[in-house]
Formats: C-alpha cells, structure tokens, sequence
C-alpha cells in the first residue's frame, strides 16, 4: 500500500536523481498504442452509436449522444413566437469567442445582441493558464506550428481551417495587444514564449499564469465600452428555424423571471464553448458551471453536422487533492518549465511534454497498475512535482511565473514551492464539435459556430495554447463573416418546425428520452460533489 | 479534519449542517440549493462569487471568493455579494495618456483618504491602496502590475467610503499600459513576412503532403 506521507518522501528522496533524467519521446507507434489501451477516448462502454439526427450511425459518448438525441425543452413549454428583438446577428455565448465576434460583427456595423447564460465573461477563456500559440520567434513559422498541430491533431484537422488559425495568429496577438492585452515580454522588448506539449518551438505568449483572464477582461471591457447590447442570465433554449432549414434566430429563457425572450436574427453565432460538466466518464473537470455543451443538441436538431464527435481531451493534470480543488486545471505550463510526473514509487514514466493525450493515458495506466497514490476520499493519482521547477530554473520561478496556482494551493495550506502535489486527467475540452467552414459558418445557412462548439481545427487532440487563438481568430472571423452575411439577407419567418419534425423522428425510432436539451446546468445537489 | 465530519455553518440566517472540507459553493448544493447567480468558474478567477462572512467569535467579518473558501464550524455567512459598480466607458486615446484622463472616466479617484479598506478586503491580496496611489501620479506601469491577478470581484469598490472604483481603475491603466507598449520586433518582422507571402513555398509542401 502506497501511503500518501511514504510516497511523499520517495518523491523528496528520487529528486536529485530524477534532475538528470532524460526521457525520450515515444516512437509513433508506441504511442498510438498507450493512447489506444488507456485513454478514456477508446473505452468501448463509454460509447453508442446516434440513431438519429446528421450524425447518425456514428458513435459519441452516451453523455452527449443522450443530449443530441434529447427532448427539446420548448415542446413542454409553447409560445408565441413574435419577436421581443429584431438583430442582424445574435450571439450565443458570452466568453472569449462571443466577445471576439462582437467586436469585428460591430466593427463592421452590424446590430448585435449578445446573449449569455451566466454573466458576460462567464467561460473557460477565463481560466486558461498556459497561453496562446502564436510563431513569432525569427527560427519559427506558420508552416512550422501548423505541422506541429496537425501532427498533434494525429492528422486530422481540417487543412484548410488549421492553416487560417495558424496565419492569422500573428494578426491577432497585435490586435490584442492593440486593445491593450499585457502579455509578457523579455528585456529586448520581444513577447515571451515558452514551448508547450508538442511543439517543435516555443511559440506560448502569456500573462504570467493568467492568459486567459487577460484575455477575457479586455476583450469584455471593450464590447462594453461599444455598448453592444447584452442580455445576461439568457440562456438559449432553442434555435429558430424558417421553412427551408435557414437559421432565423432563438429562443431564449431569462432565469429570473422564467420567461421566454423570441429573438428575429438575420444570422446566429453559437459561442457556448465546452463540455466539461457532463462529466463523460465520471472525470472531474477544470471547465466553468455552465460548460453543458448547450449549442450542440441546439445545432443538431436543426441539422448542422459534427465533426470529430468521438474524442475529448483529458487535460493530464487535474488536482485531486485537497478534495474540493478535483479536477481544477494545474497548467501545462509547468511541465514546459520541467515540472516532472511522478508515481508512488518515486520514478518518472513519461515524457512529460508528449502531447496530451499521450501523458493522460500514461497516468491512467500507472493508476490502473497500481503505481498511483489514493486519497482519502477514495481518489487515485500521481505526483507532479513542483519543486523541481525552481531547482532547474532558480529559486523564484514558481512564483514569478505561475502566481495564481501559487496562490489557489496555498488556499489549502499547500506551498507548492516544496511540495509536490497529486493529479490525475481531468476533462478539459471537447477536440470535435460543428463542423465549420473557413468563415465560422455550418452546415446550415446563417447558423454560425465558433470556439470549443466547434470542430476541425484542432483534430483528434488539441495543442496547448491552439484554443486561445481559436476563439480570437475565429471569433473575428465568425463575427466578420456573420455581419457581412446579414447584410445581404432578409429577417426569415420564425417557426419551431425542425424541433417538431426532430421530435417525430425519435417517437418514431422508439427513443425514450433520457435528457431534456440543452442542459443549462449541472445537478450537485443530491451527489455533494463539485 | 477527517472525512465525514460535519460542521454547523448559517447562510443568510439558516442554520445548516455540512460536510466539513468543503467550499461555500459546495454547502450551497450540500444544503439542497440550487445557485444560479454568484457561481461562474468555481477556480478562483472570474470574480462571480464574492463573499462576506464571520468566523466564530471575530468581531470584524472577513470576504472571500465563495469556491475557494472553505467552510468553518461556526462559520456565518452574512451575504452573497456582486459587483454592481458602473463601468465608465472611454476609448484608448491617441495620445499617451496621463492621470488627467484617468480623472476623466473615474474622477472619484482623488478623493482616496488612504484607508486602506480595498487592501484589506481584496481576495485575490492585491495591495489595491498602492496601486490607487499609483494611478494618482500616473505611473500606469506600475498600477498595471499591481492588478495582474485581479479578477474583477468588486470587493474593493464596495468597501470604498469615497465611492473610488479600484478595480475599474486597475483595468483602465492596464489597457493603457498596454496600448503604448512598444512593438514586439519580431513580431513586427512576422507580420512583414507574412504580408510579402515569404512562406508560399513552404505551405505549397506542407499541404501536399498525403
């Protein structure tokens, strides 16, 4: 039995000799072959095949295929679809890729209404940590970090879309930088980079430990100061349909006073970004309260196809102790500093900068053989040692460059400057979603996607620091795109007939509804857990 | 404290007993609650969840982030707080702002009386008073690194007698910061590079290869 003290000390002792260690990068093969045995995206069990809908015949988790083939919570509740607001785009999603369309839609002179569920601002853009790839170093390139991401992606990102990200990401850190996003700097005046798991190159810009933060409170400050009109606390329920399968805009629910908000938009930017609370598989997740994956069931039943429906990525490091920090994120970004993975015995037993998915089936399988350290609350792990962050890099590191984990652990009376900490996968992001062409826009007309609800950027697993620059690139291209559009369209007739036609498709294939969709929200009352 | 303990903590003046080791989001849910407001990214940076509360037997109440607050035998919670502060809306001028401009959008700002009452309730231990002090003689620089880890909770301009919004100063002076810094060269030369199509050549390879 691996008690947590003993291991903690085999940890301590194993440091000088692990200081040296070098551990190579797997062969392909090898690797394909640890992701196929031990990560979560090839259980069988966790899987079932869509009986209806764009996608049907193809396999995705039972905790999405149940919201996908899910009741839609407005046949319960009719109601007189005459408009409450009449816009050229409305947009769903209030985090980094909403804001970001916002700013170019209204730059470009469209009437907007941004609505959001929680507050604006409310997002996993927030709560990035590691930062935004972008190839600015003279012995970098796009070229470069696109074939590292498509190497990432194990070759399956959409060729087109990867190579835009990867253009525009320059573009985008100046606009930002413009809007006054602080990111690091070295003393020749050149943005920081750091390497991240899988690049060839540094290529990371960061705001210390709270890239995503500076992100979203800039970008949120500048749509207010536009004075873009916000609904908050307005969840979408469902999306409007004219009798051609053309998006005309949404339904929307106020949370406070129950009442349902008919909105006649020319075109629709889905932004509602990830999945996590679904908790696929029982993992904990790093993402925000409200990431259901609200757009997708809303998406589907009107017709827009997926993409890449079938894999997730379990970010390798969640906490899982103390208990109520499961599943909170500890960055990549100490790894890229040389922060080492560590079983119960002391020994390292991966290359910690493999890509993701790659170091998340490494600690599953050293959990599953018994080589991880148990909590008392019953949750397993391995140790990822910080300590050795300062000693490799000078004392200071840690607190120069990572001040927020600093400071989440020592909540906790943890300092992680001497002490390592226990981590097992968390579910972090969803690498598929709608399929999206170069403009943001889906497989149905005026029905535009951008950020984590959409798919084929990033392939089967996605780069750190790539979903940053996803939400700004394709935020302002979807925006863009979008604005232009709704100039050329008129407002289309409002009709709920694709959730009725849906709706007869599942009585009809005998499906037994397990879930009303969208979500909106996790349940943690009965359970007690976060 | 073991696994399994409860603790007896009041919530808005309800009593309730919870399991101990938990944050005060998770006794919310623990106590049967449903919160849709005051919840956002239960990690400690949105700002959603400001909290004030009182420890057994301390006079003064103490303020936290509610999901990254542990909850305490004894433990009252007074209120579940948000940032009802407005926002003064501005662009980022042309030229290189001063403190004059600041004056503009938060003129409140000079009344500060160096109280220090936003330091002392700032969650996330920002020596918010130094960095008011700052913005007074306009060295933006340094406001801006005073307000790194700010997550925007409000706290600070809640407790301020004379009105002063500090967070909101925070972020103007770290836009402005940022807006006249000088340009990366070597981003500056990417952008130039990419302009002139210097990768045509390397992208015709990239995407023909199967």
């Amino acid at each position: 039995m691996n008690s947590m003290d003993e291991s903690r000390k085999r940890v301590a002792t194993s440091r000088d000799a692990r200081q040296q260690e070098k551990i190579p990068l797997l062969a392909e093969a090898d690797k394909e072959k640890l992701v196929r045995d031990c990560h979560p995206d090839y259980k069988a069990e966790a899987y079932r095949t869509l009986r209806l809908g764009p996608n049907q015949g193809e396999r995705t988790v039972h905790e999405l295929a149940d919201l996908l083939e899910g009741e839609s919570l407005v046949l319960k509740e009719r109601m007189d679809l005459k408009a409450d607001h009449s816009v050229d785009l409305l947009i769903i999603g209030g985090g980094g890729a909403g804001a970001a369309a916002a700013l170019t839609a209204r730059s470009s002179g469209a009437k907007i209404l941004l609505a959001t569920k929680l507050r604006f601002g409310d997002s996993n853009t927030v709560m990035a940590e590691g930062g935004m790839q972008v190839a600015v170093n003279p012995d970098d390139s796009p070229v470069q970090h696109f074939l590292d991401t498509f190497r990432g992606g194990h070759m399956k990102n959409d060729k087109i879309l990867l190579k835009t990200l990867v253009e525009e990401g320059p573009a985008a850190a100046k606009w930002l930088m413009d809007l006054g996003v602080l990111f690091d700097r070295e003393e020749d005046g050149n943005l920081s980079v750091r390497s991240g798991g899988g690049s060839s190159r540094p290529r990371l810009l960061r705001c210390k430990d709270y890239t995503g933060l500076e992100l979203m409170r800039v970008l949120k400050d500048e749509v207010l100061n536009e004075e873009v009109e916000i609904l908050e606390f307005s969840p979408a329920v469902e999306l409007l349909s004219d009798r051609s399968g053309t998006c005309t805009g949404a339904v929307l629910k106020n949370l406070d006073t129950g009442r349902h908000i008919v909105v006649c938009a020319k075109t629709v930017l889905l932004a509602t970004g990830g999945i996590g609370r679904l908790h696929i598989q029982g993992f904990p997740t790093s993402n925000h309260f409200g990431a259901t994956a609200d757009g997708l069931p809303m998406a589907y039943r009107l017709g827009a196809r997926l993409t890449l429906q079938d894999t997730f990525q379990y970010h390798p490091t969640g906490a899982i102790f103390p208990e109520p920090m499961a599943g909170i994120l500890v960055t990549e970004g100490i790894r890229s500093v040389g922060g080492q993975l560590v079983n119960a015995l002391g020994s390292r037993f991966i290359n910690e900068l493999e890509t993701r998915d790659a170091v998340a089936a490494a600690v599953i399988r050293e959990c599953h053989e018994g080589r991880g350290v148990i909590t008392a609350s019953g949750r397993v792990g391995v140790w990822l040692d910080m300590p050795m962050v300062d000693r490799i890099n000078g004392l200071g590191t840690l607190e120069k460059r990572f001040p927020n984990m600093i400071r989440q652990f020592s909540r906790y009376q943890i300092d992680i400057r001497n002490e390592a900490v226990l981590v097992y996968p968390t579910l972090h992001y969803q690498n598929g979603g709608i399929w999206i062409d170069v403009n943001g826009e889906s497989q149905v007309k005026n029905l535009f996607v951008a950020g984590e609800a959409s798919g084929g950027i990033h392939g089967r697993n996605r780069l750190m620091g790539n979903s940053l620059l996803d939400i700004i690139v394709y935020g302002r291209r979807s925006g863009r795109a979008a604005a232009e559009r709704a100039k050329s369209v008129p407002a289309g007739d409002l009709t709920l007939e694709h959730v009725d036609h849906f709706e007869e498709q599942r009585k009809s294939r005998g499906i037994v509804s397990k879930r009303i969709s969208p979500m909106l929200f996790p349940d943690y009352v009965r359970t007690e857990e976060k | 404290m073991a696994v399994g303990t409860e603790v007896e903590i009041e919530i808005a003046g309800e009593r309730c007993s919870v399991p101990g080791e938990i944050t005060l989001i998770q006794a919310l849910w623990a106590a049967g609650k449903r919160p849709v407001h005051g919840i956002g990214c239960l990690g400690g940076v949105c700002g959603a969840c400001p909290v004030t509360y009182r420890l057994g037997g301390a006079t003064a109440p103490s303020t936290g982030l509610a999901c990254q607050t542990l909850v305490r035998e004894g433990m009252t919670v007074l209120a579940f707080l948000s940032d009802l502060s407005q926002k003064a809306l501005y662009t980022i001028p042309n030229h290189r702002p001063d403190q004059k401009d600041l004056f503009l959008s938060y003129p409140e700002t000079r009344r500060c009386t160096t109280c220090g009452s936003c330091s002392a309730v700032c969650p996330q231990e920002i020596d918010v008073m130094s960095g008011v002090k700052a913005a007074l003689s306009g060295d933006f620089a340094k406001v801006a690194q005073r307000f790194t880890a700010c997550v925007m909770c409000g706290l600070c301009a809640m407790v301020c007698d004379v009105h002063i919004r500090p967070h909101r100063v925070g972020l103007w002076s770290r836009r402005i910061a940022g807006a006249f810094s000088s340009d990366p060269p070597h981003l500056t030369n990417r952008l130039a590079e990419i302009d002139e199509g210097r990768f045509q050549g390397d992208w015709e390879r990239a995407l023909s290869e199967p």
